[in-house]
């Protein structure tokens, strides 16, 4: 049940969105990290300049929710949008850490060891 | 004149005719020569007798006459003094009890306050007439306490199922089930705004009292929401003003119907644009559509709809409640509303909101300068790598992940002369608004212990990091995603 003064934010969710509810790419999940790339500029949706000052630094999506108080499908829209704009950046973190990026291990231990060689 | 009996004075006429009459008769009779003393006898006779016949009758006449004018005369002032009765009855007695009764009186005492006419009539006239509208007037108020509560009880319902979809919105991460939930959530917020305007129509309180001041942008927000064609209107502000608690919600009900107004009567695919711009008197919303021109009548219409006076039920037409609305609200919370042709080419409405209901908000602390140049330099996040694929092409593996670390390592050299940190329910320091975590005042938080922060900070915090995902996604199976190997990455700690 509801209780009384939980709801006390006159702006409802579809309005932040248009209307949509699901993310015109699916470049995002709840760990994609996010980089902002402009300053927040005026006129711009509140939502918008929140997302931009907090993704100063590589944020996650989930982070931003929790951040920003709002559903995670509906914060997707958000930085959609943005992405579409070019004024953010999004990027997977297992792609980053993956060890499919790393050297192979045996190429490493192969160089080390001739290193120690030298 | 003396009035004297019309009979004595018949009489009277009768004995002098007959004197004037008999006395020439018989000086007629006497005169005559002998021959024609029986002809001139009965001649004159007969004209005696008509001569008093004739001034009997006249004299008769003549005191009816006088009778009549009296008669007539006094009929005249009786008939004056009850024109006068009359008039007093139309013009005072009536209005008085009439009023009386629209004031809540009862029918009884608003006839013993007021002045009685003599008249048996009238006084009847006047009972009837305070029966019959004392009976309207209080079914009137009855009717409207029952819309009245009716339509408070409804706010509270839209107000709570608001809340409930919210809660719900949260909940279901699944698109379809949010857009779902949006759906209703918009025809709820519709119901609501119905609501209110009956609320508002019958003079029952208004629905919400904002606890806090509400920004612009809300107000905007929250009064697009609540009509049908809310896609089509487009915000424009750059004030960063709020309006207080207590009127945000008339401000927004307001704001609503107009916007209800410019999206009814235009084309279903114009855009309704709103501005808001910040005055010395206040702010003034502008909500201009590119519909149909209001005619000169139609705007004075409109114009006296929403001017201060107070609402006359019998002016509602059943379909347009809107100005109406805006009208006792404007009254209320003394907003200005006015209207002008537009120069998009339709109407545009201009909605003032006085300096009174205004509170600006404290100055939000500027994002910290000292997290300028801790800006992530990261090489690999350019513009064009948006997808997963590209990133996962062109990064060098730069462990993005670690970017909180590093901060978290040049946090304690920001400038620990913000104020205090807040702690949110769960123990954790609240990120204020526009500040980011670089800018967050570490060293004031860990004060206790400030030594050890900058010796294991980072694997705590990158410890807490991976946990924190990990519990995200709720699933174990991201453990090489665990960042804590590559917090040396040396690039990571350039400013």
């Amino acid at each position: 049940m509801s209780r009384p003064g939980r709801d006390d934010d006159p702006d409802r969710l579809y309005t932040l969105t248009g209307g949509r509810s699901r993310a015109e790419t699916d470049a995002f999940d709840l760990v994609t990290l996010v980089v902002s790339e402009c300053e927040p500029a005026t006129g711009m949706q509140s939502e918008h300049v929140r997302i931009l000052r907090l993704c100063e630094h590589p944020t996650a999506v989930v982070e931003v929710a929790a951040h920003l108080n709002l559903p995670v499908s509906i914060v997707k829209i958000l930085l959609s949008d943005l992405l579409a704009l070019g004024r953010i950046t999004a990027r997977h973190p297992r792609m980053t850490a993956g060890a499919a990026q790393l050297p192979d291990t045996d190429l490493l231990e192969q160089v080390l060891v001739g290193l120690r060689n030298l | 004149m003396t009035e004297r009996p019309p009979l004595r004075q018949l009489l009277l006429a009768l004995l002098v005719s007959l004197i004037v009459s008999g006395s020439g008769w018989l000086g007629a009779v006497y005169a005559a020569p002998e021959s024609f003393r029986g002809e001139t006898a009965w001649g004159a006779g007969a004209a005696a007798f008509l001569l008093t016949a004739a001034l009997v009758t006249t004299a008769h006449a003549r005191g009816t006459i006088r009778q009549l004018r009296a008669t007539a005369a006094a009929r005249d002032a009786e008939t004056a003094a009850r024109d006068a009765e009359t008039a007093r009855f139309a013009d005072e007695t009536v209005p008085e009890v009439v009023a009386r009764l629209r004031d809540g009186a009862a029918a009884d005492s608003a006839l013993a306050a007021t002045g009685q006419p003599q008249d048996e009539a009238l006084r009847r006239v006047l009972r009837t007439l305070a029966v019959e509208v004392g009976r309207g007037e209080s079914g009137k108020a009855a009717a409207m306490a029952a819309s009245a509560n009716a339509a408070g009880r409804m706010q509270a319902l839209a107000t709570s199922m608001l809340a409930d979809l919210r809660d719900m919105e949260h909940r279901h991460s699944d698109e379809t089930v949010l857009g779902d939930l949006l759906h209703l959530d918009h025809r709820t917020a519709q119901a609501g705004r119905l609501a209110d305007s009956i609320a508002v129509l019958t003079g029952a309180r208004s629905g919400r009292r904002w606890a806090k001041p509400i920004v612009m942008e809300s107000i905007l927000r929250g009064a697009m929401g609540r009509i049908s064609g809310y896609r089509r209107i487009r915000l424009h502000s750059a004030v960063d003003v709020a309006i207080a608690g207590h009127a945000a919600e008339g401000v927004m009900h307001a704001l609503a119907e107009l916007l209800d107004n410019a999206a009814n009567f235009s084309p279903p695919t114009a855009e309704v644009h709103v501005y808001a711009e910040e005055v010395p008197a206040g702010v003034i919303l502008t909500v201009e559509d590119s519909g149909l021109v209001m005619s000169d009548v139609a705007l004075r219409r409109a114009e006296r709809a929403v001017s201060g006076e107070p609402l006359d039920l019998t002016s509602l037409s059943g379909t347009r409640l809107g100005l109406a609305v805006v009208g006792c609200l404007a009254r209320k919370h003394g907003l200005t509303v006015s209207f002008r042709p537009s120069a998009r080419g339709g109407t545009g409405a201009l909605m003032m909101i006085p300096q009174e209901l205004i509170s600006r908000p404290k100055v939000t602390a500027t994002p910290a300068p000292a997290a300028a140049p801790e800006r992530i330099t990261a090489e690999p996040i350019t513009a064009e790598r948006t997808t997963d694929e590209r990133a996962a092409a062109h990064a060098p593996a730069p462990a993005v992940a670690d970017a909180p670390l590093a901060t978290a390592e040049h946090a304690p050299a920001a400038p620990a002369d913000e104020e205090l940190v807040e702690y949110g329910d769960s123990g954790l320091p609240k990120r204020r608004r526009g500040r980011t975590l670089a800018a967050h005042p570490q060293s004031v938080t860990r004060q206790p212990r400030p030594s050890s922060s900058a010796a294991h900070s980072p694997a705590e915090s990158a410890a807490r990091f991976g946990a924190f995902r990990r519990a995200v996604r709720g699933q174990g199976d991201t453990q090489p995603e665990a960042p804590a190997p590559s917090t040396s990455h040396p690039e990571d700690e350039t400013p």
